[in-house]
């Protein structure tokens, strides 16, 4: 067994030797190579959109003024379909009401450009209103359906009723009644004579975009927004809305505010389909309610999904694909055209689960290069499309040899842990706030009821920091519910919880896990189709909040969990251990000072756990480190302070060896469970 | 108010609420058993009606189109079942796609069958007075209509074996099955009973809105918001919510228009998730799925 002196004299020996190996040279290179392959990136993609743009002006200019005219629609319907790629591809929020708030601001646009375009002699200005009038829609929905918790499947109901409720109340306004200054509304009439796009430069006269030149416009804004949501996509703002879409639970726990990054793209989503609107408006001079109906909705929502939806690109597939297969029926009010988008629908869905345009790169990939037919593991789906977000190359995957995290060195001097690093670069930005690390958790007379059942009945419990510490207690204890009430999942019925002295008693997941909480879920909550690697920056991201050295730190992490060779396969495809470690390194990465554990070597081979048992005897030199475990074979090996469950009430405390003795405590607990692991604990919650 | 004006508002505010529940009594039934978010639920309601408005156009009776009708209806919802719900379990966002693809289509062979102007049953059953007041003896069959198919769909539900093995399916389908249900077929009759409720509404509708294929759109958001809002014991919160929404939409309908009234039902639907996500009957902890 490990003794306490065996640790220090460690912990010594690592804070005197931090320039170890490849460290620096490793976390330098990784940031080189991830500048390199970020604006290669981008530079590619700035290619490939100048030549489609200037194709497309080129074409624009070739063909007779109307088809210019018919593609300034598909144009515009790309915008809207961004928009929805944005908001469901990127950050998964199912939104059917991306057509709505495209009404919303063609109906912004028509009003506003009515009253003044006449005085003012632009509408550039109408435009603006559009895009803000489809944000302020978007966050007055996004607000009641996200800050209510509302899952996904509601919100996609809730958007989907409000579209069909605003189409109603459009509809009733027929008459001269309703009008707005110059506008009149016009209800199923729809409103007509909307301005077209007009600008008037300084001093000089209004001057009205022609058919070409709106061409011009409409696909240059598309293309732009294209570009701005691929780049998205490899910063920390599109990654994190990758991250809540994945995984909702793990985002809040590393401490992002999940609610408030959903309200914040679904406003965007609402902007860009605003924008689309009012361009709608301005192109038809017409605005109809009937952009409101259920058709429009579905529209969207098939153009997304035969491009595939997280792909960028498969916005102006889906939209060309889709619109040019209606206009080839017969127009897209045409009967048919309203059957083949149920078909698709139907179709899509029963058939090609990712996308047509996804679907058939696979069956190409896989027709042409079967032998790699095993990289479709590969982060699917988030990192099967290039245009996903995702993590650039790390370096020291290539400049050391892999290792594993113990095993290779049981108990010899490569067994450091990270936090021995603070005086290096990655230290200057993830950090202990008072360079003191480990805080003092405590517990103040903490009661949970569900309904009539006491789950925990006036608990009062203090961990001390640099040192584990152990609860252990029969199913149905209140293990588990402690656990919850300490993360922020549940809410106490009384009592406070203290983290150095604050009080958090209130506080959310997320904004607990800011102040340097870092928790690890029984069931291994992580980004399961994200690579190992970008579950690792996502933490170290929430913590620093610097792209760079957030990189760097996971890299290193990564290392020192011994996942190099695995760091890009989707975590899904890994071993449970690995899963684990993973979890574990994830708490770690956001350079906790207290790190929650509950039940770490579940479902763990004997090796697994040994391992595991020392990666947190080193943990606890840096942190508090508080397990919930089950396995009282581990727990005797951990050699921490014990504080016994019983009933909901804290039984006795001590060390396994006093605990041992305590017939009352052999009674409830050693009696029934020293045969070795029992398996997990879930039903304490009752 | 005078006590005939009192009734006169009850009875208005009676109908808004039974007909709120008797459209959203279907879709309760299929999301709340099988967690089937079925988006063509107001086309199956659409179905009810047209299959009502064919029976009584080749010399059926009303009454006995209307029974034909519900019969069609869940047939038709067994077809889907069978075809089309069964494959896509436990993948709710392609179950809403899926079956909005499957309204889009029913709305449009619809139209071309029928056409898109407004159909008539005329409305039998005269009127009755009270005091100075005059109402429709339909509107009132229909609100019986309504609570009793709620009453035999809770019956149905607790006092059965069916309705006992329905539940079981629902609840924990994996140790239903270990037990010896067969959670496949339960599944399928679950959905086609639900589709048998929105062809009631259809039928009993038919004869007091207008019978068009977009008539759907009407419906399916109110039903949904009932639904929504119910929350997790799926007949008592119906009930419950179309209580509380339907007197939303009937008093501000009365106070301004009824399009008004439709969007305070959406703003009261939305305001009561906000601060109840799980719904009315969420806070329950133990409730029952009834």
């Amino acid at each position: 067994m490990r003794t306490p002196a065996a640790g220090t004299e460690r912990a010594a020996s690592v804070a005197g030797a931090p320039g170890q190996g490849d460290r620096r040279p490793g976390s330098g290179s990784a940031r080189l190579r991830a500048r390199i392959s970020t604006s290669r990136a981008g530079l590619s993609d700035l290619v490939v959109a100048a030549i489609a743009g200037g194709l497309l002006l080129l074409a624009g200019n070739l063909v007779a003024e109307f088809t210019a005219f018919e593609w300034t629609l598909w144009a515009i319907e790309v915008i809207l379909a961004l928009s929805l790629v944005l908001v469901w591809g990127y950050c998964g929020i199912f939104s059917f009401g991306q057509a709505a708030v495209y009404g919303i601001g063609g109906y912004a646009y028509g009003v506003f450009a009515l009253n003044v375009a006449e005085r003012t002699g632009e509408t550039l200005s109408a435009l603006v209103v559009a895009a803000v009038a489809g944000a302020v829609f978007a966050a007055a929905l996004g607000y009641f359906m996200f800050y209510g918790n509302l899952s996904n499947i509601y919100v996609a109901i809730v958007t989907l009723a409000t579209a069909l409720v605003v189409f109603a109340i459009v509809n009733s306004t027929a008459g001269s009644a309703y009008r707005i200054g110059d506008a009149v509304l016009g209800g199923y009439n729809g409103m007509t004579r909307i301005p077209r796009i007009t600008y008037r430069l300084p001093g000089g006269d209004p001057t009205t975009l022609t058919r070409v030149q709106f061409f011009a416009v409409c696909t240059g804004v598309a293309l732009a927004l294209a570009l701005a949501l691929r780049s998205a996509g490899r910063r920390p703002f599109g990654r994190i809305a990758v991250a809540v879409r994945e995984n909702e639970t793990r985002s809040s726990l590393l401490g992002y505010d999940v609610r408030r990054h959903k309200l914040l793209v679904f406003t965007l989503g609402g902007a860009i389909a605003g924008l689309a609107g009012g361009f709608y408006a301005a192109w038809g001079r017409f605005m109809s309610p009937t952009v409101f109906s259920l058709k429009p909705a579905a529209l969207v929502v098939i153009w997304v999904l035969v491009g595939g939806r997280f792909s960028v690109s498969g916005a102006f597939v889906g939209v060309l694909v889709v619109e040019g297969l209606s206009s080839w029926l017969g127009g897209p009010s045409g009967d048919r055209a309203s059957l083949l988008v149920g078909a698709l629908l139907i179709g899509i869905v029963l058939g090609l689960r990712g996308g047509v345009v996804p679907t058939l790169g696979r069956l190409w990939r896989e027709g042409v290069r079967p032998s790699l037919a095993g990289a479709a593991i590969r982060g699917d789906p988030a990192g099967s499309d290039p245009s996903s977000p995702r993590v650039p190359e790390s370096g020291p995957r290539h400049d050391r040899p892999p290792s594993t995290p113990a095993s290779t060195h049981p108990g010899g001097e490569a067994e450091v842990w990270l936090g021995a690093g603070a005086g290096d670069e990655a230290g200057k930005t993830i950090e202990d706030g008072d360079g003191a690390p480990g805080a003092l958790l405590e517990v103040h007379g903490v009661s949970k009821r569900f309904g009539g059942v006491t789950a925990l009945d006036d608990v009062t419990l203090a961990f001390v920091p640099r040192q584990p510490s152990c609860i252990i207690g029969p199913n149905g204890a209140g293990k588990s519910t402690l656990f919850g009430v300490l993360t922020g999942y549940h809410g106490v019925t009384a009592g406070t919880i203290l983290l150095n002295g604050e009080d958090i008693t209130r506080l959310g997941p997320h904004r607990r896990a800011r102040l340097g909480l870092g928790i690890k879920m029984q069931v291994p909550s992580v980004y399961d189709a994200l690579a190992a690697q970008e579950n690792l920056w996502l933490a170290a991201y929430a913590a620093s909040g610097d792209r760079d050295a957030a990189q760097r730190w996971a890299a290193r992490i990564l290392a020192r969990l011994g996942l190099c060779e695995v760091a890009d396969l989707a975590v899904g495809a890994l071993a449970h251990g690995q899963r684990q470690w993973l979890e574990i390194g994830m708490a770690l990465a956001t350079n906790p000072s207290v790190i929650l554990l509950d039940e770490p070597t579940a479902g763990m081979t004997r090796d697994e756990t040994e391992r595991t048992e020392r990666l947190i005897a080193q943990l606890a030199r840096h942190a508090t480190v508080v397990v919930v475990e089950h396995d009282m074979e581990f727990v005797r090996r951990l050699d921490a302070p014990i504080s016994v469950l019983h009933m909901g009430g804290l039984f006795t405390q001590g060390t396994f060896e006093e605990l041992s003795r305590d017939e009352r405590v052999l009674n409830i607990y050693l009696g029934r469970g020293a045969d070795g692991p029992t398996g997990r604990t879930d039903a304490d919650a009752g | 108010m005078t006590a005939d004006g009192a009734f006169n508002a009850w009875f208005s505010l009676m109908t808004t609420v039974s007909v709120l529940l008797l459209v959203s009594l279907g879709l309760a039934v299929v999301f709340g058993l099988r967690r089937v978010i079925n988006l063509a639920h107001g086309e199956f309601i659409m179905f009810g009606a047209f299959a009502t408005l064919t029976a009584t156009r080749a010399g059926i009776g009303l009454w006995v189109a209307m029974l034909i009708a519900i019969a069609v209806t869940a047939a038709f919802g067994l077809v889907v079942e069978l075809a089309m719900i069964r494959h896509l379990y436990e993948r709710p966002a392609d179950t809403m796609l899926a079956t909005w693809g499957l309204s889009l289509i029913l709305v449009q062979v619809a139209a071309n069958i029928y056409g898109s102007v407004t159909e008539g049953i005329p409305t039998p059953l005269g009127s009755f007075g009270v005091g100075d007041y005059s109402m429709s003896t339909y509107n009132l069959m229909l609100i019986g209509v309504a609570w009793t198919l709620a009453t035999v769909t809770w019956l149905l539900m607790r006092r059965t074996r069916h309705g006992l093995l329905t539940r079981a399916a629902a609840q924990n389908p994996v140790m239903a099955a270990g037990l010896g249900v067969n959670t496949r077929r339960v599944a399928t009759w679950t959905f086609a009973y639900g589709a048998g409720l929105a062809g009631a509404a259809g039928a009993v509708l038919a004869p007091v809105v207008g019978v068009i294929p977009t008539m759907g759109q009407l419906y399916v958001a109110r039903s949904f918001m009932a639904v929504i809002v119910g929350g997790p014991a799926f007949l008592a919160g119906t009930i419950g919510a179309s209580t509380v929404l339907g007197t939303v939409e009937n008093l501000v309908s009365r106070g301004y228009t009824p399009v008004i009234g439709q969007a305070m039902l959406l703003v009261a639907a939305i305001v009561i998730l906000r601060f109840l996500p799980q719904g009315l009957t969420g806070l329950r902890q133990r409730g029952g799925l009834v």
